[in-house]
């Protein structure tokens, strides 16, 4: 059944200009992507951006409008589900219920007549610590066993890509973060291309190499976490990959690698490099709200500083957020991380600061 | 079975051993009520043979309720009495409205048999069946009879009684008619569709048993005494004389030829379908449906066969219980009126058994009067017979034999 | 109840009790009654009437005559094989249509789902009898289907499997069969669209997406998931049918009597009611075995 698609161990996915039509409307509007062997791969994106269908269309359970898709050099556009060697993790797990937990992970392999389907499928329970339950059917194990089996079951068969659909979606947060670092843990060490579908900016950033951000059917921004965080190219990653505060900005004047702006009468200092090319106009400057500091009212360290009366201040033991008011009625956010210096209070006029460095730059959408 | 039987009637005897039945009936009447038909109709366990076995016993009745009551309540075969074009039914109005007498008529009597299964428990057990006169062929008012399941008519209440056919007054089933009074007759003779026997006329039961070009397309009735008897008829014995070892012989000769293929089935009167269609060849079937067939299909050809033929009749019975048997006995007169029974003839096309409806269709209707098969003709008669009264004990056997055939 | 709560008397206890003891008894009064009435009653009525000799005229007595049975079987045992042939020859025909019909249905028809299930239930509006009469009609000798049959030459095929004598289709074995697959089909369907609509179309993605073919993910996910349906449908079809005689009486000739004719025929004709009753019992007790049988090997208990 898999002739077609024998090893040859790339795990390297590669999509070139893929469309996924409706009757009324476009799910996937264009994508090109290469995905590198043995990376964790997160595809990121609100409910109806495309990334499912993307994943989908992936695992051969969808077929492409138009364009293609490789593994490796071989093009699998138009073969089956069965013919490709990529597994899925689905979100509801999907676990056969007429079948025991070693029959569920044993599946793949004997579809695929691997003689010793079970000693392999008794590894791959092992590896996810679940050895002890396999003569049990799916529905005497809890909802994170159940996911763990799921896990089992797709890597059993050693595939080239795992497609992971919003696999812990369905888990309470503390099960989720223990799973987080259990799929990292695995995926580190079978080796395998993990393509992770989720909604979740922090489970992706906290498992993948390279997110890719998808928006209303494409690809708005890709790579490696630290980088989209701190320098979302678009509104929409900048909110979409934690809180930012945004300020209307104008050029004033550019010196080396220091340019002048200013918002709402104040000057401020970015970066030279932070400025886009394109799309000169409706710039805006982005700050992150635990890159802002509250500083004293008389400061000369600080290059770029603001002034405003504190609205709201709420304290979470790790940090103090508060709401800092700009003569302009602007709210902007404000992390304080619980270090010892002394917290604002309610009412008071602060004075908050930021490093050139820590700010982005993005053009009108 | 009881081998020696009792030549005299012990009525207190009797009397004890049905009240017997009755108190135990009452008390099992949970599985009375739990069970449906059949199981109904199970014997109790450990009951004893009635003292008054092998021979007739006196039938039940109930106190006559119809001089309060205007109703009666009949049983009768389905389409089987004149119906006018807006679905009524003419005779039975006028006699409403004439006498009063509110009659119920349900036609809920689809097989001698499965009537008998259905009414034999209440009867068994000395209840009222709910009905007041119904129509049962010859051997089924034999069978009733010998059980004590119906009652003697008073013919102080049907005068038009004498208006019987003399050929129907003296049965040996029913010497004087005391229990019952003739509804319609007919024949059983062979009705064959040209189409199917390639325009061959079927006119002889051995050829309809042995002609190879209708093999496996020729049925029989269900009924045995019109099956067996134009059999022992075709080999020359008489119905009202026959033996057992006659009986053996027929059967043998039925044996033969459906082992041989050439039965495809037996039937109820369902065969009038297939016999129009051309998927039956040729079969056993009884003058008054033919009739109405051929008003459809007039190739149908109907051969009453040389060697002999039976005739037969249903005839209203009054069963034991009966809570109208008077207003029963005022229908039956009604309808021995010949000008009643007149319009009846005219619609379902049997053989009346009223004298003087000829008369009356001569006017009305000439070429039903001409009809041989509504108005048989003396010298048909002659070749027709009746099928003999069956001791229980050769009712049983005979039954058996022929069920075994049929069912084999 | 272990545990003794302080400040709670005994005596009060001990009411409380019993209502739990009896609750659960008066709740299955009606369910025990009826049982008792419509079941226990008559099957005892039964076994008692097959043990019995007699006849109408002179009533039945309890003998303990087990004869009665060995007679009924020895007799009748070619109408018993010959009923189970056909009524499991009618159960897997409904099966093979019954399964892709409920597929489509439960999967495939959008919003012509409802209509198409009155569809399947429609001709219950008609009588039973009425419906088998009317292939009489479709399999009669001039009509359209014999023709297709002789034209095709599938005519000797079904000659061959023995399924009819000679050139015509009605009043043969393959007619019966074919009536009672008929009759019988909605009570296959039902319960297999029930199975298959309930069934979560994600386990054939994910059978998929585990190498399996189509073949492979219908035999392996599809039908053991949709065997609580299958093994439902099969009872519903094959009991019935088994005891069925209008189908064989109307569609069938002299060669292919089932048990259900014969017992009627002992029954209503014959009045022979021990044997009557033997032969039912028979024929439930071997029902019954063969159900228990099959049951147990389809494993539908482990089911979910």
């Amino acid at each position: 059944m898999v002739e077609g698609a024998t090893r040859k161990a790339t795990g390297e996915l590669r999509l070139v200009e893929l469309f996924r039509e409706y009757d009324d409307f476009v799910a996937v509007n264009g994508i090109d992507l290469d995905v590198p062997p043995g990376s964790f791969f997160a595809l990121l994106g609100p409910s109806g951006c495309g990334k499912t269908t993307t994943l989908r269309m992936i695992a051969g359970l969808e077929e492409p409008t138009s364009g293609r898709i490789f593994l490796g050099t071989d093009d699998i556009t138009n073969t089956r589900a069965h013919q490709r060697r990529v597994n899925t993790v689905f979100q509801s797990y999907a676990l056969f219920p007429h079948l025991n937990i070693i029959d569920n992970v044993g599946f793949g392999l004997r579809q695929l007549k691997v003689a010793n389907w079970k000693t392999k499928a008794m590894e791959a329970l092992e590896l996810v610590k679940l050895a002890d339950r396999a003569k049990q059917k799916p529905r005497q194990l809890s909802g994170g066993m159940q996911q763990r089996v799921a896990l089992a079951r797709a890597i059993v068969n050693e595939p080239e890509i795992l497609l992971l659909d919003e696999p812990l979606g369905a888990l309470d947060l503390k099960l989720r973060r223990e799973m987080q670092i259990e799929l990292k843990r695995i995926q580190q060490e079978v080796g395998i291309t993990f393509i992770h579908v989720t909604h979740d900016q922090e489970e992706a950033m906290t498992m993948a190499d390279t997110v890719a951000v998808m928006r209303a059917g494409r690809i708005e921004q890709l790579g490696e976490p630290a980088a989209l965080y701190d320098k979302p190219a678009t509104a929409f990653v900048a909110n979409f990959l934690g809180q930012s505060n945004l300020l209307p900005i104008e050029v004033t004047a550019v010196a080396g690698d220091r340019t002048t702006v200013a918002s709402h009468g104040t000057s401020l200092v970015v970066e030279s490099g932070a400025i886009p090319t394109e799309a000169p106009d409706g710039l805006r400057l982005g700050i992150r709200p635990e890159k802002l500091r509250l500083v004293s009212a008389n400061d000369s360290v600080w290059t770029n500083k603001l002034s405003g009366e504190v609205t709201d201040a709420s304290f979470n033991g790790v940090s103090t957020t508060y709401l800092v008011r700009m003569p302009w009625g602007q709210e902007l956010t404000v992390t304080q991380p619980n270090d010892g210096t002394a917290r604002a209070t309610l009412g008071e006029q602060v004075t908050i600061a930021w490093d050139p460095h820590h700010a982005f730059v993005i053009g009108a959408d | 079975m009881a081998t020696n039987r009792e030549p005299e009637f012990n009525p207190q005897l009797a009397a004890f051993a049905r009240s017997a039945i009755t108190r135990r009936t009452a008390l099992g009447g949970l599985a009375a009520v739990a069970a449906t038909g059949f199981l109904a109709a199970c014997g109790t366990p450990g009951k004893a043979p009635t003292a008054s076995a092998g021979a007739s016993k006196t039938p039940l009745s109930a106190p006559d309720l119809s001089d309060t009551e205007k109703v009666v309540n009949w049983s009768n075969w389905p389409q089987y009495i004149d119906v006018n074009d807006k679905g009524k039914r003419p005779t039975l109005d006028a006699f409403i409205k004439e006498s009063g007498i509110k009659v119920k008529y349900n036609e809920d009597y689809n097989d001698n048999d499965e009537f008998f299964a259905k009414v034999r428990p209440l009867l068994e057990a000395g209840k009222d069946t709910g009905r007041d006169v119904w129509c049962s062929t010859d051997w089924m008012v034999a069978r009733l009879k010998r059980l004590g399941y119906i009652q003697p008519l008073d013919k102080a209440n049907i005068p038009n009684a004498a208006n019987l056919a003399t050929s129907l007054t003296n049965v040996e089933f029913d010497p004087g008619r005391a229990f019952s009074l003739p509804w319609q007759s007919g024949f059983a003779g062979i009705a064959y569709n040209p189409k199917s026997t390639g325009g061959k006329a079927v006119t002889t039961i051995d050829q309809l048993l042995h002609d190879a070009t209708l093999k496996g397309k020729v049925t029989l009735l269900t009924e045995m005494r019109d099956t067996v008897g134009l059999i022992l008829m075709e080999q020359g014995k008489r119905l009202d004389n026959f033996t057992a070892e006659d009986f053996a012989a027929a059967l043998q000769v039925l044996s033969d030829a459906k082992d041989a293929g050439q039965i495809k089935g037996f039937t109820g009167n369902d065969y009038t379908k297939p016999l129009a269609s051309g998927d039956t060849a040729a079969c056993v079937a009884w003058t008054g449906d033919v009739v109405q067939l051929r008003l459809d299909n007039p190739s149908l050809g109907f051969v009453l066969p040389e060697k002999g033929f039976t005739l037969w009749s249903d005839n209203f019975v009054i069963p034991a219980m009966a809570q109208h048997k008077k207003n029963a006995e005022k229908v039956i007169n009604y309808y021995y009126d010949p000008k009643v029974m007149a319009e009846v003839a005219a619609y379902v096309n049997y053989i009346a058994p009223v004298q003087g409806v000829k008369e009356v269709l001569t006017k009305s209707d000439p070429s039903m009067a001409n009809n041989d098969l509504i108005f048989p003709s003396d010298a048909t008669l002659a070749k027709s017979q009746v099928f003999r009264g069956l001791t229980a004990e050769e009712e049983t056997t005979f039954t058996r034999q022929f069920q075994a055939l049929v069912t084999g | 109840m272990a545990l003794v709560v302080p400040g709670v008397r005994p005596v009060k206890r001990r009411a409380v009790r019993r209502w739990g003891t009896f609750t659960p008894l008066i709740l299955l009064a009606p369910a025990m009654l009826w049982l008792t009435v419509f079941f226990v009653v008559p099957t005892f009525s039964l076994a008692s009437q097959s043990l019995q000799t007699g006849d109408i005229d002179n009533g039945f007595v309890l003998t303990w005559h087990f004869q009665t049975y060995a007679e009924a079987l020895g007799r009748y045992w070619p109408q018993f094989l010959r009923s189970l042939i056909y009524a499991g020859s009618a159960t897997v025909i409904t099966l093979l249509v019954g399964y892709p019909l409920a597929w489509f249905i439960a999967h495939r028809s959008g919003r012509f789902k409802t209509m198409l299930l009155v569809l399947v239930i429609a001709p219950f509006f008609t009588n039973f009898l009425i419906r088998t009469l009317a292939w009489q009609i479709i399999l009669t000798d001039t009509g359209p289907v014999t023709g297709f049959f002789r034209a095709t030459g599938l005519i000797h095929v079904l000659q061959w499997l023995g399924l009819v004598t000679s050139d015509a289709l009605l009043y043969s074995p393959f007619a019966v069969i074919s009536g009672l697959a008929y009759n019988f089909l909605p009570f296959m369907v039902l319960p297999l669209y029930t199975s298959l609509e309930r069934l979560d179309l994600r386990y054939l993605d994910a059978a998929g997406d585990l190498y399996a073919n189509g073949w492979n993910t219908f035999w392996k996910v599809i039908w053991p998931l949709s065997l609580p349906g299958v093994v439902s449908g099969t009872l519903l079809t094959f009991i019935p049918a088994a005891g069925d005689y209008i189908n064989s009486k109307l569609l069938g000739n002299t060669q292919t009597v089932m048990i259900g004719q014969v017992i009627d025929a002992q029954f209503l004709r014959v009045l022979d009611y021990p044997t009557a009753a033997a032969l039912s019992f028979i024929l439930m007790a071997t029902i019954i075995v063969m159900v228990g049988l099959y049951v147990r090997a389809a494993g539908t208990e482990e089911l979910v």
